[in-house]
């Protein structure tokens, strides 16, 4: 059925393509954005979907902002001063800074943001630890007390994602654990909430007092200025249809489009193709509380020897373009690209797999991997990757059901060995969910501990390079999870649209662009 | 009159709380949190649970259920959790656009669907009718979805003359032009039921031709028009009608594949993806207000066959 249909597909996109469609101007000053899905909340302090993230940043902002190269520069923030060996910073935030509501942002506003972040925000605990606290110092200046010191700290605050973006203290007061209610759609970006139509859309309007850094813009970091008069996203589940859409030139921007259409879009003159820089990529989680596997390193190991990932690549996402067989965490542009451990990334070898399941006692009992077919190539990979292992003598039964069944039934123990996700890139490999010791797979061997204490410890840059090399080798020893390779995604635009650059870093972002 | 209607009112009411309960536990028997959907893959378990015990999503199942019952009688359908806006706006705002494409896609069904389906019969085994009834095999079998893209493709990508997907509601800028959204969905969702009720049309026309009272009609040298008007069809459309009551009413609930296609926002897409986020309140709002739907226009055919045909006892 997806064969047919994704043949359908092509058809279709060839046949447009040959038709030499003539975009027709849309409304003036509007960037039409099809989005594959409709948004859930977007209160990004707590909440954690890409596309919740690519709206929201905006219209709120944080403290730091990262530049082209993934370093964090101040965005709010104006300065800072790291005082007893980083167990004390003193945050000084840019002044005359004006919320959409038009009260000025200050010390009180940034301290109610970070205290619920700390508490409710998916991410707080990494840097508000046992003891950590928050006070404003002075009208403009917040001061963060840490009970160690904590080296992630400004990747952290800069990383909007499940992050501390900063709301006026009056919206957070109520908010507690509960999403921000759309009234409270309150920040300090240069669009600001207008309207959600369930299933219909989501307007930004420009807001016309938004007081830019003075700096030049640089990946996220410096000046945001909003050209356009709106950004509306519009959910357009069908691929076909976004496809078309744009072509008709009824949306400036498409997200998402499958591998299968790549060749066939990229020689279309109506369509702009921008890759994502950063790339996705597949985990299987292995479980490590409860099942065949929670104490059988030498059976994940097996596991691990038998897959070929390079296949399993090429078969779910298709253009080589598209993927890369890497075994970092991290791709080679990255300051954190580490090559430890990453021989065992794609050994396929079925003999040597055989072997080891052998001597680690394997009898043949199914080992149960959670799967779900709402991102196809979630099953793509597990079905290749039940296939090797049948290979290798190891039985695994696939459970496939919706990605909601999925998040729940990977927090019950017992429910599962492995489960399929995938992550995307992050600034700083603390917030790999591998690393997080309450994400299911609970990973908290002594090693893996120790490891990570020296990855937080320490502000010195160079000693967190080593501490999250030997992390990986550690992951690639211990097998907490598997990393299943590099995805790029892309997505696509009108040639009318100017300035868009490299603005696809990890979510694609329209300050600067105009059409 | 009166005591049927009131009998009907009764049996609905049951039906209703039937529907009720049955929608509310099987809905919850459903593995999947809705938490986790809203607070997506990076949310820690105590941000969920926080949140559960905040949305009283932690109390126990029957206690959600009467709860829920005695604010659906008060009229208030709740909170959709995925959204955070009231389940009766969410379904208002989608039930505009189904209505109306539901609408006007039946007026296609009955201006192609009777019409052709009378002449084939008349003609039947004519290669006219032959023609009109492949073409009607045809239509039928070609997927919404397939019909729905090449409709975008000639008409919004190719020609530039309708719009490809979406629908601003017609009390916004663009007032009753907006419906020129929905001509294009309502041709891809009109194609297969109009080859339905052509198909029924037809053989329910023929089915009443051998009737003895038409070979009366015949004998007495009624003009043929007449026959086929007065005498056949005016007796074959009831079951065109009851056909067509159902039609409509899935054309309501069950419009997924075009207001998917064509990115409406419509109530069979609504339902199906709250089922997918487990948004239940608005899953439980769509499905008794479905039931309430089929109840009302199952009154109505009921209703209409008493006006049509004078035989028929509403007893």
């Amino acid at each position: 059925m997806n064969d047919f249909r994704s043949w359908i597909r092509r058809g279709f996109v060839a046949a447009v393509a040959v038709a030499g469609v003539s975009a027709q101007a849309a409304a003036e000053g509007t960037l039409n954005y099809a989005t594959i899905g409709e948004p859930p909340s977007l209160d990004v302090q707590v909440g954690t979907a890409s596309i919740a993230s690519t709206i929201s940043q905006h219209m709120f902002e944080t403290l730091y902002a990262f530049d082209s190269s993934y370093e964090p520069q101040p965005l709010l923030a104006a300065s800072e001063q790291v005082e007893d060996d980083g167990r004390t910073l003193v945050i000084s935030l840019r002044t005359g800074v004006p919320f959409h509501n038009g009260q000025e942002m200050t010390a009180e506003d940034v301290v109610a943001s970070l205290q619920r972040w700390a508490e409710h925000g998916s991410r707080g605990k990494l840097l508000f630890k046992e003891g950590a606290m928050v006070e404003a110092t002075g009208s403009h200046e917040v001061t963060l007390t840490l009970p160690e010191p904590n080296g992630a700290w400004k990747n952290l605050l800069a990383f909007p994602n499940g992050g501390p973006v900063i709301y006026p203290a009056s919206a957070v007061g109520a908010a507690g654990a509960e999403p921000l209610a759309v009234e409270q759609y309150i920040g300090t970006g240069p669009y600001k909430f207008n309207e959600w139509r369930p299933n219909r859309y989501v307007e930004l309007v420009r807001f016309d007092d938004y007081a830019a850094v003075d700096a030049a813009t640089d990946g996220y970091a410096g000046a945001r200025v909003a050209e356009l008069d709106a950004l509306r996203f519009i959910p357009v589940a069908d691929v076909g249809t976004r496809v078309a859409g744009l072509q008709a030139g009824d949306y400036d921007y498409a997200e998402f489009i499958p591998g299968d259409l790549f060749d066939s879009l990229d020689g279309d003159s109506n369509v702009v193709i921008h890759r994502n820089g950063a790339p996705i990529f597949g985990l299987v989680f292995f479980n490590s509380k409860a099942g065949i596997l929670k104490e059988n390193r030498q059976l994940r190991q097996a596991i691990q020897v038998a897959l070929n990932k390079e296949e399993a690549l090429r078969i779910s996402i298709g253009p080589e373009s598209l993927w890369d067989a890497n075994g970092s965490f991290y791709p080679k542009s990255s300051v954190w690209y580490s090559d430890a451990g990453v021989s065992a990334f794609s050994e396929g070898n079925p003999e040597k797999a055989k072997q080891m399941a052998e001597e680690a006692g394997y009898d043949g009992t199914p080992i149960k991997l959670l799967v779900s077919t709402n991102y196809q190539f979630h099953y793509d990979q597990a079905t290749v990757f039940t296939r090797q292992l049948a290979e290798a003598g190891i039985n695994v039964q696939l459970i496939v059901v919706d990605w909601a069944t999925l998040l729940k039934k990977r927090g019950e123990e017992g429910e599962w060995d492995m489960f399929f996700t995938h992550h995307g890139t992050v600034p700083d490999p603390v917030l790999i969910t591998v690393l997080n010791d309450s994400y299911p797979g609970w990973w908290t061997t002594a090693e893996s501990q120790e490891i990570k204490a020296a990855l937080t410890g320490t502000a010195d840059v160079e000693a967190r390079r080593v501490a999250w090399a030997d992390l990986q080798q550690l992951i690639y020893e211990q097998v907490p999870a598997i990393k299943t390779g590099d995805v790029y995604s892309y997505h696509i635009a009108s040639p009318d649209l100017k300035n868009i650059g490299d603005s696809t870093v990890i979510w694609p972002h329209f300050w600067g662009v105009s059409k | 009159m009166g005591r049927y209607l009131m009998q009907r009112l009764g049996a609905a009411v049951t039906t209703m709380a039937a529907a009720s309960v049955i929608i509310f536990f099987f809905i919850h028997l459903i593995p999947g949190d809705p938490l986790y959907v809203l607070l997506g893959d990076g949310s820690t378990p105590e941000q969920a649970e926080a949140l559960r015990a905040k949305m009283g999503l932690d109390r126990p199942i029957y206690v959600q259920y009467v709860t829920w019952l005695t604010n659906v009688l008060a009229g208030d359908f709740g909170q959709s959790i995925f959204f955070q806006a009231p389940v009766l706006e969410v379904i208002a705002d989608g039930a505009e656009t189904s209505i109306l494409l539901a609408s006007i896609t039946a007026v296609w069904v009955i201006l192609l669907g009777v019409p052709i389906g009378m002449v084939s019969a008349v003609r039947h085994g004519s290669w006219l009718d032959q023609g009109l009834s492949g073409t009607a095999m045809l239509l039928a079998s070609i997927p919404t979805f397939w019909v729905g893209l090449y409709l975008i493709l000639v008409f919004a990508a190719w020609l530039g003359w309708l719009p490809s997907s979406g629908y601003p509601s017609i009390f916004e800028d663009g007032g009753l032009a907006n419906l020129r959204h929905l001509l294009l969905p309502s041709i891809a969702l009109a194609a297969p039921n109009a080859a339905l009720i052509l198909r029924l049309t037809r053989a329910s026309m023929l089915d009443v031709a051998r009737e003895d009272f038409v070979r009366t009609a015949r004998a007495k040298g009624l003009p043929g028009w007449r026959i086929v008007v007065h005498h056949i069809f005016r007796n074959a459309v009831l079951t065109v009608i009851s056909a067509f009551g159902f039609t409509f009413a899935a054309l309501i609930s069950e419009a997924v594949v075009t207001e998917t296609v064509f990115a409406l926002p419509g109530i069979g897409r609504l339902v199906v993806q709250s089922i997918l986020r487990r948004d239940f309140p608005v899953i439980q709002g769509v499905i008794l207000i479905t039931v309430a739907l089929y109840l009302v226009i199952n009154l109505l055919v009921d209703l209409t066959y008493r006006w049509l045909d004078a035989r028929v006892e509403l007893e």
